[in-house]
């Protein structure tokens, strides 16, 4: 699976403001919104399913990135986005540092494969750490964009 | 007058005193500014030392020489991607927010001491600048690691709102003097020190790293000396050419700081000591210039336009100023409180003086007073402040020391010395399994009073000091090696783990990941991982696969219960690539499921490589 099979391109960020677990949550759920891939009665479940997710441990894996997801059965297929905090959001990741890149996705319930599969797409990527750290740096959405296509075309793994 | 032997008997008590009180400052947390001028106080004539010392123009000269020295060395250890991140807030801080700051001070001390207008703004300009070395003394001395934007931020503030403040007092003295009306020429005046010093600046700069380059000069000793003409050089110029000389030395610090000149750690020691001479003796000189007994009376007044200063004008100023720019509430109260007065208006207190205008006395008092008050007031519990405004971040680890290869050409090459501690992935390694990148020698090991010339299969062991040399585009790579992991950090596995606590229930997981886990959907992630592995096995780093999912032991709490499970989504067959890649990752999986405990025995010791070799074909796909 390839990140522009899930990725919503409209919804990718590289200014992100908020400054708390839950606002950047709320901050990427309102992109996805924003660019159509969710509906506006079911955002706050959608985010109160990310953080219950959170709870099983954060998806702050380290080096600076967080991968918040859930499962939701108001879409019906999957979307995420991207997004990029200049500052860094404190996410209760492990090794404590603070998260700049974020991918967040949501997905539906009655396709476990492919949640399982872009996970893991994911996963593989960030073991690059040029891929990181281009993503960190980015300044533009479509930065991200061409980066994403260029992993996509295995340039970093 | 003081012979000269008894002049340089002086100076080295002086100097000595100075380090003294730089080792109480530290322990103590008081600003060693404050203690450098009270020291000075007491040396001078109403003190015990008794040295007769009222030479205006003298201290002015000292003053000035001495802040161009700091103000250098502050230039050459600010990195350009400082420069490059926090510009605008800081040259909106540094000329606005100056502005503000004297406005604000000036109009309330003209209230205050019953003076004119204009006199008042005198005095508000003198007092407007924010200090960078006592800002940073403070920090640093306090053991406070604030957070690297703030500190961006003060850093370039503060080494670059000098010549807003003396711009000031210069064009306001010479108003005052009748030499100059208010209005086009001030703008001029203005316009010229600014773009005068930008352009001798940045062109001396420039020239300099040229001429750093090109030169071969016969000893090394001579390449800091060059680098010091470089700075008077550019404050001469830009002084005489009519424009701001501390602007100019700033920029031209900047530039050669960052381009790396030939022997440029011998550069960066060089002023590193110069700057701390010229703060000693320039903070001394200034002590001495004072009268503890004119600075009482000085004083009630004083405390007001203190505290008009630290607790109006400067907050006013920075949050008009960082109202302009994306700034926390926090933040932007942090910036208020360290703007902390320091060398720069005691000298620029001496310029009324020179310029014979009436009350300057006062002016010098006032400013003196203002400036030890600022001081105590807000360096003394900014280390408490920054906790309290959460402006701190972790504690960085001790760079290791790192030499310079010594030689007069310009060699891209650095010597590392790193201390290996038990948390550094290199302890207990060979050095054949370190996987250094390319270009980089370990080039001895010293372990106790012993030399080890390093070979593939030496091994490097726990309290090794590692000799490495390496060019310093791969110092970061060489460092991860190297370096200890903060104490509280947990060793970060080599693939993408998501970390799982171990309390949680395996029905959670399943329903998230709509997985089916061959267990009691009440049990926990850790009774899962327990049934899995045999007793014995339940060590950080056993691994645990499921249905394409693998489990690892992450983190075991003392009392033995699994903390943390790092969950990795490395094997989840993907349809796209699943024809061939099935063929060949099924078997891995087998092996790495059947070889899983047993390799993590192994991998307690070292979890990296266990964990790292098996995934290898995965990502190769």
């Amino acid at each position: 699976m390839k990140f522009s099979d899930f990725i919503s391109t409209k919804a990718i960020r590289a200014d992100l403001e908020s400054e708390s677990k839950e606002a950047v949550i709320r901050e990427l759920v309102q992109s996805l919104l924003d660019a159509g891939d969710i509906n506006a009665d079911e955002q706050e479940d959608i985010i109160a399913a990310i953080m219950k997710r959170e709870e099983l441990g954060s998806t702050g894996i380290g080096r600076g990135v967080a991968v918040p997801h859930t499962k939701h059965p108001s879409v019906d297929k999957l979307v995420g986005t991207v997004g990029i905090s200049v500052d860094g959001v404190d996410f209760n990741s492990l090794d404590g540092e603070k998260v700049q890149l974020f991918f967040l996705l949501v997905s539906p319930p009655e396709r476990p494969g492919d949640h399982l599969r872009a996970l893991e797409n994911i996963s593989r990527q960030l073991r690059d750490d040029a891929f990181c750290r281009f993503l960190k740096q980015s300044k533009t959405p479509d930065d991200i964009q061409q980066l994403l296509n260029e992993a996509d075309n295995n340039h970093f793994v | 007058m003081l012979s000269v032997e008894s002049l340089i008997l002086f100076t080295g008590v002086l100097l000595l005193l100075g380090i003294a009180s730089n080792t109480f400052s530290t322990r103590m947390g008081v600003p060693v500014l404050f203690l450098f001028l009270v020291v000075g106080m007491l040396a001078g004539s109403e003190g015990v030392g008794g040295i007769e010392f009222e030479d205006y123009s003298l201290a002015y000269a000292i003053g000035t020489v001495a802040l161009s020295i700091i103000l250098f060395d502050g230039g050459l250890r600010t990195p350009l991607h400082t420069v490059r991140s926090v510009w605008k807030p800081a040259a909106v801080l540094a000329t606005l927010g100056v502005v503000i700051t004297a406005v604000i001070t000036g109009l309330a001390a003209s209230w205050i001491l019953q003076i004119s207008l204009l006199e008042g703004l005198l005095l508000g300009s003198i007092v407007g600048s924010t200090d960078a070395s006592a800002v940073f003394s403070v920090l640093g001395s306090g053991g406070v690691n604030i957070r690297r934007k703030l500190a961006d931020i003060l850093e370039l503030e503060s080494g670059s709102n000098d010549p807003m403040a003396i711009f000031m007092t210069v064009g306001l003295i010479q108003v005052l003097t009748n030499s100059m009306p208010l209005g086009v020429g001030l703008a001029m005046l203005f316009v010229n020190q600014l773009v005068i010093g930008c352009v001798a600046g940045c062109a001396v700069g420039y020239g300099g790293v040229w001429v750093l380059r090109n030169v071969q000069l016969g000893a090394a000793g001579l390449y800091p000396v060059l680098a010091t003409a470089l700075a008077l050089l550019a404050f001469g110029l830009a002084a005489i050419l009519g424009g701001s000389g501390f602007l100019a030395v700033y920029l031209t610090g900047i530039v050669i700081g960052n381009q790396r000149p030939i022997f440029h750690r011998g550069i960066l020691l060089f002023h590193d000591a110069a700057a701390w001479i010229c703060q000693i003796l320039m903070f001394m000189t200034l002590g001495l210039l004072s009268f503890p007994s004119r600075l009482l009376e000085a004083s009630g007044v004083a405390l007001l336009i203190s505290a008009v200063l630290i607790f109006v004008a400067r907050p006013i100023a920075v949050f008009l100023c960082g109202g302009m720019f994306r700034f926390s509430l926090r933040e932007m109260s942090f910036l208020s409180l360290v703007g902390l007065k320091g060398a720069v208006p005691i000298t620029l207190a001496t310029f009324p003086m020179l310029a014979g205008l009436s009350g300057a006395d006062q002016v010098f008092d006032t400013v003196f007073f203002v400036v030890l008050v600022s001081a105590l007031i807000q360096g003394w519990p900014l280390p408490l402040v920054a906790r309290l405004l959460k402006a701190e971040e972790p504690a960085r680890f001790r760079p290791p020391v790192s030499l310079e290869i010594s030689s007069l050409h310009n060699v891209d090459g650095d010597i590392v010395d790193y201390t290996v501690d038990a948390s550094c992935p290199a302890a207990g390694r060979q050095i054949k399994e370190l996987a250094l990148p390319d270009g980089v020698v370990v080039a001895l090991l010293v372990r106790g009073t012993e030399i080890i010339p390093p070979q593939g299969r030496t091994r490097v062991l726990v309290g090794d000091n590692v000799i490495v040399v390496l060019r310093p585009a791969v110092r970061a790579l060489v460092d991860r090696v190297f370096t200890p992991r903060p104490a509280d950090a947990i060793q970060l596995p080599a693939a993408v783990e998501f970390p799982l606590r171990g309390s949680i229930r395996v029905r959670d997981l399943e329903q998230f990941y709509g997985l089916r886990m061959n267990a009691a959907p009440d049990c926990t992630l850790e009774d899962f991982m327990r049934s899995q592995l045999p007793s014995q096995e339940v060590h950080p780093g056993a691994l645990v696969h499921h249905n394409g999912l693998r489990f690892r032991v992450r983190e075991i709490a003392a009392r033995g219960t699994i903390e943390y499970v790092g969950m990795t989504f490395s094997a989840a067959p993907d349809p796209a690539a699943q024809t061939e890649a099935a063929e060949k990752t099924k078997p891995t999986e087998k092996t790495k499921a059947e070889s899983g405990p047993a390799a993590s025995t192994k991998s307690s010791k070292a979890p990296d490589a266990a964990s790292d070799s098996p995934e290898r074909p995965d990502s190769e796909r």
